[in-house]
């Protein structure tokens, strides 16, 4: 009985145009106008780029030149150097086509337009290279003979000092945010084929229901393999977002979008869930539940960050509490762990927060679907 | 082994502060088409959905089969086909996968199922439609299609709650006939409509319901036989002095009597060769008529009488 049910139920389900458009073709499009209008902009951030620099060479300085020719000929250099002098460093200083000056005296010394991090990044890179080249210099002089040998590792280890170290493995784009919050959208659309469960057992709620109510079978078995349908149905749409944004789209999801899948799934489980929740704890018109359902969901999926990127980080000053129970920002937080940091501490708890959540919500919509008997109909 | 098919006894519900059954009592023989007559809020199908343990009521006892029916009575509940008021069917699946569903829920023995299946189609007529979605269905053939998913898994007991709302002539009548078949096949029908005709048309037992009482109750002879109008003859006459009226009015087994839009209407009740009587009066007076026509009393003058308003009256 439980199969017969479920293969109607997925046979419904799959053929439903109204399922297909918001769950399937509705990401896409959207994915691809986020891909759009965002793609420049994630190319833009995508690299770690030169910092250029004039320097000023008051004093010669035969090392640190051989120093900045060594970094500059590496397949990603720290520095982007014009030698000049000084009147035409302030011009190009001036123009913004530089970051800084370094003068070349008996110390390094820097001079900038405006503190930002290229700034402190250049500090940091003078403070490395005079450090290392006054115990160099020791060497030097202990062994004049092996001065280019010397010189050949302080560039490399200034070099080596001075490079790009990601934070994590994967993508730290602030832009993937909207594309976290796309998937947790399309979970968050799990709630339509949740609702459908309770509109489909409950007699005071459609023609279906009252049928289904007649029939000889248990309304906790026809419950449950409605959910196990609209499960099944809502994975399968997961895993066509999921893909396409990943294999069509390219979009970054780091190193580890085999980890991708099963969040996104687990993330429609919630979806479903609190569909099914939502459907069974009023007894509206199918098209009151409808509206009701859509503008929650709508309203926790703006609160996640769909529509407004900083929207989260708002939340979390004013409402913490409130980022951890929202079911559309726990799954698209999931991601965003799962992508950011090394550690999985952080991912496994929004994946128990969603296990919670699914887990609850479910028992919730059981307790409240088993009424028998209906007061009216 | 018992004969009555279902029993209620005393039934109670209250919508807050309608009393929408008021000590409703009903008994339903093995065998019968009986069909719940009443306008609309009159508490047809609250008995239904009561009857199905959809609804919870107040006071009262409901047995079918012989015993009594609760929402887990899952053995009384496969032995019954329900048609509800409203098309409960699938728009994503087609008509096979939809009878095949709702019969599926009944029967677990595949082959069975699909002979089953088969013949309901058959049996509504929807042969050349099998693979067609319901919203490619005429309104007469949704209809149908709604009939096979209640009877495919051949129910011994069939509630039809006002099957043929809103279907064309044709599809009326042979949803009608299709009903007497199944009866024929020795299920059982419990049939609601507010259209007179149709009951008295199909059913060998009627009710009469009117807010939430039971009014009346036999077969339809039984309940004509209720009443005073045995006879109702129309003569159409372009004038009617007072005079001759009263005249009509006095002769024997004449009731009463109606003269508008040039037509005559005289209430009989009893006697014989009234219509001859009131002929001859009017020729008497020499004054000429035109079409004459007499009908018998039907459940529309039944419940007129009995409630004191009529059917179509009160569906206004």
């Amino acid at each position: 009985m439980f199969l017969h049910i479920l293969k109607y139920e997925l046979k419904n389900g799959l053929r439903n145009k109204d399922l297909i458009i918001w769950l399937i073709l509705f990401p896409i499009v959207l994915g691809t106008f986020f891909k759009i209008a965002f793609g420049s902009i994630y190319e833009k951030h995508d690299k770690f780029s030169s910092i250029p620099v004039a320097i000023v060479e008051v004093k010669e300085n035969p090392a640190f030149r051989q120093v900045i020719e060594g970094m500059e000929s590496s397949e990603q250099p720290f520095l982007k150097a014009s030698f000049v002098d000084k009147d035409k460093a302030e011009k190009l200083l001036e123009n913004g086509d530089v970051e800084g000056i370094i003068f070349l005296e008996d110390k390094l010394r820097l001079t900038v337009k405006e503190k930002d991090i290229q700034e402190t990044m250049l500090k940091f890179f003078i403070e490395q290279y005079s450090v290392r080249e006054s115990i160099a210099m020791e060497a030097v002089k202990e062994a004049p003979e092996k001065a280019q040998e010397v010189i050949a590792v302080l560039t490399e280890e200034t070099a080596a000092s001075c490079r790009e170290i990601p934070l994590t493995q994967g993508n730290p784009d602030v832009y993937i945010q909207y594309f976290y919050n796309l998937i947790a959208m399309v979970a968050m659309f799990g709630c339509i084929t949740g609702m459908h469960i309770t509109m489909q057992n409950q007699a005071n709620l459609s023609p279906h229901g009252a049928r289904n109510n007649c029939s000889p079978v248990p309304k906790s078995l026809n419950i449950l393999a409605c959910i196990t349908g609209s499960i099944i149905m809502q994975t399968v749409c997961m895993v066509c977002c999921v893909t396409f944004l990943a294999f069509v789209l390219k979009v970054d999801f780091g190193d580890r979008l085999w980890l991708v899948y099963p969040s996104a799934i687990l993330g429609g489980i919630t979806g479903v869930s609190f569909g099914f929740f939502l459907g069974s704890v009023n007894r509206l018109s199918e098209k009151a539940k409808t509206a009701v359902l859509m503008s929650v969901t709508m309203f926790l999926l703006f609160c996640s960050g769909l529509m407004a990127g900083n929207m989260k980080g708002i939340i979390s000053e004013k409402l913490p509490w409130f980022n951890n129970v929202n079911p559309a920002a726990v799954i698209s937080d999931c991601f965003y762990c799962l992508n950011l940091y090394e550690n999985y501490d952080r991912y496994l708890t929004k994946i128990a927060t969603m296990c919670g959540i699914s887990v609850i919500f479910i028992v919730l919509g059981f307790i409240t679907s088993r009424r028998k008997k209906y007061a009216s109909i | 082994m018992t004969d009555t098919v279902v029993k209620i006894n005393d039934l109670v519900k209250r919508y807050g502060d309608l009393i929408a059954l008021d000590h409703f009592d009903l008994e339903i023989k093995q065998g019968e088409i009986f069909g719940l007559l009443g306008p609309n809020g009159s508490g047809k199908t609250t008995t239904i959905n009561c009857l199905l343990s959809l609804l919870s009521f107040d006071k009262g006892r409901i047995e079918i089969f012989g015993r009594e029916m609760t929402p887990v009575s899952y053995d009384i509940k496969k032995d019954i086909g329900i048609i509800m008021q409203n098309v409960a069917v699938f728009d994503e699946l087609s008509v096979y996968e939809n009878i095949d569903y709702f019969c599926g829920l009944y029967i677990k023995d595949k082959e069975k199922r699909r002979q089953y299946v088969d013949e309901a189609i058959k049996f509504v007529g929807l042969e050349d439609f099998t693979k067609f979605h319901p919203k490619k269905l005429s309104g007469g053939l949704l209809r149908r299609l709604n009939i096979a998913c209640g009877i495919a898994h051949k129910p011994k007991l069939i509630i039809l709650d006002e099957p043929t709302v809103a279907v064309d002539p044709q599809s009326r009548n042979r949803i009608l006939e299709g009903i007497q078949d199944l009866n024929r096949n020795g299920a059982t029908i419990i049939y609601t409509s507010h259209y007179m005709e149709e009951v008295e048309q199909i059913c060998t037992r009627i009710a009469i319901m009117d807010k939430g009482k039971k009014a009346a109750e036999g077969t339809k002879d039984e309940l004509k036989r209720m009443i005073k109008n045995t006879e109702t003859i129309t003569i159409e006459i372009l004038d009617l002095p007072d005079k001759v009226r009263k005249q009509i009015a006095s002769l024997d087994h004449i009731y009463d009597t109606g003269f508008e839009n040039g037509k005559l209407t005289v209430y009989c009740s009893g006697g014989k060769h009234n219509l001859l009587r009131v002929l001859d009066v009017l020729q008497k007076n020499e004054l000429s008529f035109g079409r004459v026509y007499t009908e018998l009393p039907t459940l529309n003058d039944v419940f007129l009488e009995i409630t004191g308003t009529a059917l179509r009256d009160k569906e206004d």
